[in-house]
């Protein structure tokens, strides 16, 4: 990666029908890092994903991929640059995995330039990282979860963008599959340089593997910055009103959180 | 490393290799098969005409009775239905892949009907006829489209079954216009009134070859441009935009070009029943997920139309229009497809 992409969201606000969500947020996301959206359930956290990915149009402000609004870039080209998992993606039925990676090249191929090596090689790149090449031929109906997850990501990865949005690509998984796909986003970050957002649900997982977090608070940001200077008892209490405690993990050193709830504590 | 990614580069192109090669074998295949079928109806009817005979009348030789028989009688019906086939189940397909569901067919959601209830006013009620009736049920097969699609619209989407519903609804509405419209017609009579209704290649003239062969050139060209894009709608609206397709754009040409192939088809030959529901799906048995759907479901359908109007003139105790025989093939199966739906969602 020669030359990263700058991604800028620019005092938006976006929403559905009459209902706002977004309002007002402003972003620099740093090129070349992942960064994790967090946030309590319904704070707008996947609507900023897919405001900056344009599956969403905002109804004030704008964001800004080198300047331009991603809005006002071709589909194709913005399509070469910035990638896109959504939440619980569908696959059409009987495809193979072979096939389905195939198509994170269809922003690199016209309607008469045909398959070329590149698409070959990218699309084995792709399956390689992801340590899919083995499940090639099987359908992806057949695949248990977490390797439909890492498939999912191999298309992705096959598009070969400098960006890549992700909405929660460990739902649904199991605590080690978790891990298994949020290594694979580290290896990609640090192999490729490419800039990762995405939107997950574990705080600590969260703090572990983001260069930088984004808390949101309905629809606004709460806090942006690295862990330490997000993941404090007093945001998190305010963010997801939760009693907490934080503690470092002694894994990572990332911070960590405590959960307080009403039952179950010995140190009162 | 690079080893083994040289492997799998070798690996994913020999994949890709062998899936398009399949996809060219059935389509070769599928050829053939409609070549067959075509010599086959040209050659066998009340009489028996040899096929050197029947390859001299097409090559334009002059041979006594054959010439009449094949060239006349049999050589109409047999390339009217080839190209309505072609038309329905191209069409068909494209709506199908487009609603992400197999019920989704023009010819269940009232476009077919619309159409063939436009051809029907535009001809009983203000004697139009030729290219005006075929333009005429182009924007009403558009029309009824675009209404089921925005009467189906809830809260920023469309979804299947509810378009479904509507549009069964609406297909119901519109074939009671049809039957009173013929009522009101001077000359009524059942052959009409069969072609409207179920479709009939009774009445089929070489010469409404060259509207419905522009129509295969013109709609079904730009259908298959779309193809690539088509193929990534069946991954969900989000997935596809997020792989550079322009969705808004790719919807408005598909439906267009869908529509503007089943209202020409159904101008000439009323809606042929089922044709365009059932080529889809038996071309995706066929195809698997191989490639492009389009090319093989308007070979299915060119072989449905025919087949279904041999065993209509020819199979059966007495003669029906091949829209009967359609009918009853594709009835089963939409029950079979509608308590699949029910069980497990959609699919095509």
């Amino acid at each position: 990666m020669t030359q990263k992409h700058q991604l800028i969201v620019d005092s938006l606000s976006a929403g559905y029908g009459d209902k706002t969500i977004l309002e007002d947020i402003t972003l620099n996301i740093t090129p070349g890092q992942i960064t994790s959206i967090i946030g309590a359930n319904a704070c707008g956290k996947s609507t900023l994903l897919r405001t900056m990915s344009r599956l969403l149009a905002p109804s004030k402000g704008q964001v800004l991929l080198d300047g331009k609004s991603i809005h006002q870039r071709s589909t194709r080209q913005l399509a070469q640059i910035l990638g896109l998992l959504p939440q619980s993606p569908t696959a059409p039925e009987g495809i193979t995995v072979g096939d389905l990676v195939s198509r994170g090249r269809y922003p690199h191929q016209g309607f008469l330039s045909r398959w070329s090596k590149a698409d070959d090689d990218a699309v084995a790149k792709a399956l390689d990282t992801t340590h899919t090449t083995e499940l090639l031929e099987k359908d992806v109906d057949e695949l248990s979860g977490g390797q439909r997850q890492r498939v999912w990501i191999a298309m992705a990865l096959a598009q070969e963008t400098d960006i890549l949005l992700l909405d929660e690509p460990t739902n649904f998984l199991d605590v080690a599959h978790q891990i298994e796909v949020l290594d694979l986003l580290v290896d990609l970050n640090q192999s490729r340089g490419t800039t990762i957002v995405l939107v997950l649900h574990d705080l600590n997982l969260a703090a572990r593997y983001s260069d930088k977090l984004i808390a949101m608070q309905q629809g606004r940001v709460f806090a942006y910055g690295t862990a330490h200077e997000v993941i404090t008892e007093a945001t998190v209490q305010t963010v997801f009103g939760l009693n907490n405690q934080i503690v470092s993990d002694p894994i990572s050193g990332s911070p960590m959180v405590l959960p307080i709830g009403r039952h179950k504590n010995t140190t009162l | 490393m690079t080893k083994s990614l040289d492997h799998t580069i070798q690996q994913v192109r020999t994949t890709r290799q062998l899936r398009s090669k399949k996809w060219t074998t059935i389509v070769v295949i599928l050829c053939l098969l409609l070549a067959t079928v075509f010599m086959v109806t040209l050659s066998m009817g009340q009489s028996f005409t040899p096929p050197n005979q029947v390859l001299q009348v097409l090559l334009g030789k002059n041979v006594p009775s054959a010439s009449f028989t094949v060239g006349h009688l049999r050589l109409p019906r047999a390339v009217i239905s080839m190209l309505v086939g072609m038309s329905f189940g191209m069409a068909g397909v494209a709506f199908q892949i487009m609603l992400r569901n197999p019920l989704a067919s023009p010819d269940i959601i009232g476009v077919s009907s619309g159409a063939s209830a436009a051809a029907v006013f535009a001809i009983i009620m203000l004697n139009m006829n030729g290219s005006s009736v075929a333009f005429f049920s182009i924007m009403t097969g558009l029309l009824v489209a675009l209404a089921v699609y925005a009467l189906s619209f809830r809260h920023g989407g469309v979804t299947g079954t509810r378009l479904i519903l509507v549009g069964i609804g609406v297909s119901a509405m519109i074939e009671s216009v049809i039957v009173y419209l013929l009522s009101q017609a001077q000359s009524w009579d059942r052959q009409e009134a069969m072609r409207w209704l179920t479709g009939s290649v009774n009445s089929a003239q070489l010469d409404q070859a060259y509207p419905l062969l522009l129509s295969l050139c013109i709609f079904g060209g730009l259908l298959l441009s779309r193809a690539r894009e088509l193929d990534a709608l069946r991954m969900g609206d989000d997935t596809a935009q997020a792989l550079g397709i322009r969705i808004g754009l790719t919807r408005i040409t598909v439906m267009v070009s869908a529509v503007g192939l089943i209202a020409v088809s159904v101008a000439i030959t009323g809606p042929i029943a089922f044709v365009a529901f059932l080529s889809g799906p038996i071309a995706m048995r066929l195809i698997k997920n191989n490639g492009s759907l389009i090319v093989p479901a308007g070979l299915v359908g060119a072989c449905l139309v025919m087949v279904g109007d041999y065993i209509g003139q020819f199979l059966l105790p007495s003669r029906y229009p091949v829209g009967v025989v359609t009918g009853a093939l594709g009835a089963p199966y939409l029950i079979y497809l509608i308590i699949r739906v029910n069980q497990k969602g959609n699919a095509l």
